[in-house]
Formats: structure tokens, sequence, C-alpha cells
């Protein structure tokens, strides 16, 4: 047996021996889904095809989503384990491509640190097979929704900084925006009721559907609350504390020590998400561990921790983390603990090659 | 292979344009077979073989490198493929088919001025009305471009070939990215561009492919007709 084919039938032997049922979900998977949890950015990754009817199909570019929604489909709430190892489709700028994935996901297990710590030694253990020490990188979703929770500032401005978190440029521009925000006297606003007439006279003589997408009643609201937030400033102390967390980037004891810092000067809560990190990081002892306040992935349905791990290239090798909100999001009744990561096998193979 | 193809727009306004073009550098496209033919050449340039073909053909063929040089608008260049801007050089910007490629939303939308209004209103579009918010389209691959760069991941595409403007009246969607010269149809739809919503500024343009393979030869030909029409290959 070659180098390659042995660490291959190691691989796949680290895949059995997960403890997890193996999940072999079809190649060929309605495209919708993803398009709903995703997006379009995610949707431009996809193959696609179509029926005779029209529907759209994806050749299947992960195994999270069918994994997990054929186990909402079994009915939730027993813990389950899961790993796989195939090929997946995704478009690359140099044309279509069929990679290799492994990966686990634990759903509804008791214990989310356990379950993490597993994904962990996973992730690690499927890069040592390629002789891998890899780069880790961790990022704390919950870490920073726990700031936004107590930082100071007007409610409505939670979700929207929350909902750039993980785009740097985006998240950039809209403290940018706040920083600059302009101090002028704002003009006597029409009352709701005058404002709801005016959309709704507009948008009947363009042949709009006052029902469909937005109504009146929706627009003229978030009219008066954006002119009401233009005026209701995030305080500038505010501003500095999210600029200097999501500036915290290094070394993981060394940036934590900063955070912590951080949360001591503006009376912040935030012990226990941050120990939630700091239990993990006994079992990556001799990795190279570094923490980046601003990282996360750019879905919504990421909670907890969330980790990246880089080869010797800068490559991604493996990524993952928790996402507890991913089953409230494909039709599960609450959010529901899961965790998992998924490991580039074709990267890791060229890690090794000469 | 020797030889450099030319693709040039194969009907209307824009191959008058182009024809006009060239005559202005002292060069006469001829087209023997006349407007049903698609092989035509230039006076004096053997050389050079012209093809007729529509422009979003061109564009194309240019980013896989099937012909040489050719002139279509940049929009297409963007839209036919997101490594398409990389796989080609704009040699010459040709002063017409000048165009916008932009975003509008109803003018009822009064709350919504900019992309981040936007943002804002994709993202808990889905919790409010059970569904993305729908953009109607023809430029699938700039939209996704830019609204990626935006920050908004929240929302759908619709593709619409024809009459965009018209979608969100008919419902088929809630906003547009379209492409514009006055913004007068917009207007006329009930529609306003966003203030930072010009994603794209196309106009008619001599381009060459970086994907086609320039053996020696080839090289000196096409750097011998960008020299007559006063450019260079860039590259």
């Amino acid at each position: 047996m070659t180098n390659a084919a042995f660490r291959r039938t190691q691989l796949d032997a680290l895949v059995e021996a997960q403890g997890a049922t193996r999940a072999t979900p079809p190649l060929l998977l309605s495209a919708d889904p993803y398009f709903d949890l995703a997006g379009e950015e995610f949707g431009r990754r996809l193959l696609l095809t179509t029926d005779t009817t029209g529907a759209e199909y994806c050749l299947r570019p992960d195994f999270t989503l069918p994994i997990v929604t054929a186990y909402i489909a079994d009915g939730v709430g027993k813990p389950a384990a899961f790993s796989y190892m195939g090929p997946i489709f995704r478009q690359r700028e140099n044309g279509p491509a069929e990679f290799d994935q492994a990966g686990i996901e634990l759903l509804a297990q008791p214990d989310g640190d356990v379950a993490l710590d597993q994904v962990l030694t996973f992730a690690r253990a499927a890069l040592s097979i390629f002789g891998v020490a890899p780069d880790i990188r961790l990022g704390g979703v919950a870490l920073f929704e726990s700031l936004l929770v107590q930082a100071d500032m007007p409610d409505a401005w939670r979700p929207r900084i929350r909902n750039r978190f993980g785009h740097t440029e985006a998240l950039d521009r809209l403290l940018a925006r706040l920083e600059a925000a302009p101090d002028v006297q704002r003009q006597q606003q029409p009352s709701r009721a005058e404002l709801v007439d005016t959309v709704t006279e507009q948008m009947v003589a363009s042949g709009l559907s006052l029902s469909e997408g937005r109504t009146p009643d929706e627009i003229a609201g978030r009219y008066l609350e954006q002119q009401a937030l233009d005026a209701a400033h995030v305080p500038a102390s505010t501003l500095k504390l999210l600029r200097d967390y999501l500036a915290i980037s290094g070394p993981v004891l060394q940036a934590l020590t900063q955070v912590e810092a951080l949360a001591s000067r503006h009376r912040l809560m935030l012990g226990s998400p941050i120990r939630a990190i700091r239990r993990h990081l006994n079992g990556l002892g001799e990795c190279r561990v570094s923490f980046d306040a601003s990282f996360s992935p750019r879905l919504d349905y990421y909670t907890g921790i969330v980790f990246e791990m880089t080869g010797p290239n800068g490559e991604v090798l493996a990524s993952g983390g928790q996402y507890d909100r991913l089953l409230e999001r494909l039709g599960a009744a609450a959010p529901i603990a899961a965790s998992g990561c998924s490991v580039w096998v074709d990267r890791l193979e060229a890690e090794v090659s000469p | 292979m020797s030889g450099i193809t030319l693709a040039v727009p194969s009907k209307g306004r824009l191959e008058e344009l182009t024809r006009d073009w060239f005559a202005s550098k002292g060069l006469t496209i001829t087209r023997p077979g006349g407007a049903r033919s698609y092989l035509g050449a230039i006076d004096g340039m053997p050389e050079i073989t012209v093809r007729f073909f529509p422009a979003s053909e061109i564009a194309r063929e240019l980013i896989r490198g099937n012909i040489d040089l050719g002139v279509t608008g940049l929009d297409l260049i963007h839209e036919t493929s997101e490594s398409g801007p990389a796989s080609v050089s704009v040699a010459s910007k040709l002063g017409f088919g000048n165009a916008d490629v932009v975003v509008a939303v109803p003018e009822a939308w009064i709350d919504v001025t900019h992309m981040h209004d936007l943002a804002d209103v994709a993202s808990d579009f889905r919790s409010r009305h059970g569904r993305w918010m729908r953009i109607a389209t023809k430029y699938i691959t700039v939209t996704r471009q830019h609204f990626a760069k935006a920050g908004i991941a929240e929302y759908r595409t619709v593709e619409s070939l024809g009459a965009t403007e018209a979608a969100p009246a008919s419902g088929v969607a809630d906003i547009v990215v379209d492409i514009t010269t006055t913004g007068s149809t917009l207007a006329a739809n009930g529609l306003r561009v966003l203030e930072d919503g010009v994603m794209l500024q196309s106009e008619a343009c001599l381009i060459v492919s970086r994907t086609a393979a320039f053996a020696p030869q080839r090289k000196a030909q096409l750097d011998a007709v960008l020299s007559r029409l006063g450019t260079t290959a860039g590259f």
C-alpha cells in the first residue's frame, strides 16, 4: 500500500472510530434548502442543475445540511452523532471542482463542552495522520454576543451590529458610520399615520402589492426607527470598546487576558464565555492557538466557539465549531446543541506531497 | 495558427458605432455578405478576421480565449464570469454604450436610501415575511459580488431577462439590479436608485483576451493592430 493510500485508510478508520453513525447523504440534493439557509453568497458556490419542471438541484456541496435535515425529519431530541467522508462539489474561480471532505456532527449532546472537545480532537487527529501540526484560530461568537448585550447602546443597534459580525469590512463601515454620526438637529418628523398614507399612496401608484412584500406600516415604522436611531447615538466609549475588542488577536492566553482587561475596564461580565474558551485549551496543549475576536463564519446560526485549523501553507484544513441555532433554522422547534467540523482531505493530501 | 480574430457586435446601433470608431482610427471594417453574413475583414489587414457576434457571446468567447480581440460592454465581462475581468484586458474605452448597473428599490421604500439600509431590511426580511428578499436581475454574478462586498447575504436573486423594472410591480421581486443610462425607465416604474447603488459603470470597450494563446507571431500581429488603434494590449 502506498503512503497516500495508507493515510486514506487511516483517515477512514478515524471517521469510523467516532462512535457515530456513518452518514452517506445523496450526491444530488434539492438546492432550495441551501439558498434558504445560506443565501446567494453560498449559492454562487453550488453546482446547479434543473429537473424537467425547472426545480433546482445541486451536487452535494456539504454534508452538514443533509445530515441535520434527515435528523430533524426523524424526530429530534435524542442525542446523535454522525461522521462522514466523501466527495463534495463547489464552484471555484478556476472551474468547478470535486473535493473530499471528512467530518463529524454531534447533535443534542448533553454537554456542549465535551462535544466540542471531541470535535477538536477529531480534527487534530485527522490532521496528524497527514503529519500536520496546525495553527488553530479560535473565535468567540458567544463572547461577542455577550459583550454586545452588555455594551451601552440603544437596543435597536444591537441586531444591526450582530448581523455584521464576521464580515470585517461591513462591520467596520457600520462603526465608521456610527462614529461619524452627525449631530444635526432633526427636523420635525411627520406622524406615523401620515407616513403610512404617503407610502401607501406611492405603492399603489407604482402598482405594488400592499401585502405581498414590505407593507406601508413596516416601511413607515423602519423610517421612524431610522430617524430615531440617527438621533440615538451609540456612545463614543461603546464604539471604542467595540473597536478595541474587535482588534484583539494573538496568542490565545495573551488575547484572552486582553479581553479580560477590557471587560473589567468597561465593567462587563464576560467571565462565562471566556472560561468556556479556556476549558478547551488544555486539550490543545502543544498546538499554536490564537484567538481572534473578530473571527466568525458569516452565518448567524453559529454560537459558542468556532475554530479554524491551518497548515504550513496557510490553507484552512479543518473548520467548525458550535452551531446551536442551526437546527432551529432548519425547522426544529427549539435550539438544539450542535457542534461539528469538516476536514478538507485534498488539501491535507497536498500538505504531504513533495 | 496565425492571424487575429476580432469580434464585433453583429447588429444595431452598437455595430454601427463600433465600425464608426474603427473608421475614425483609419480602419475600415467590411462585411462583404451584408447583414446576414457573420464574417468580415479589415481593409488592408488580411491577417485579421472579423467575426460578427452578439455582444454577450463576444464577452464569453474573450474570457474563454476563443477570440483574441473584441468589442463588448464591460458589464457583460463582469457578468459572464466571476473571473471575467481577470481574463481580459481593456485596451480602449470607446466612449459609447455608457450605462450603469444599479440597485434600485421602490420609491415607496422611504427608509432605504443606502446599501446599509438594504442590509438591515434584508437581515430581518425572512423573519417578517417568511421568505428572503427577492432581487430581479439579469446581472446575477455582479449582484452576488457586490452584495457580498456590502455584507448582504440574506436575499435570493430571480433571473429576469427583460423588463426587469416591472418585476416589483408584478410581484416577482422586491427590488431590482438593472442597467440604466438615465434612470428614467426605473423612475417611470416607481423605482429609485440607491445613493450608493451604482455597482458598475459600463461602456463599450475594445477588449483583449488574456486567455488566448499569443505565440510571438500572433502577439506581434495583435500589437500591430492595437497600435494602429492607438493603444496597447497591456500585457
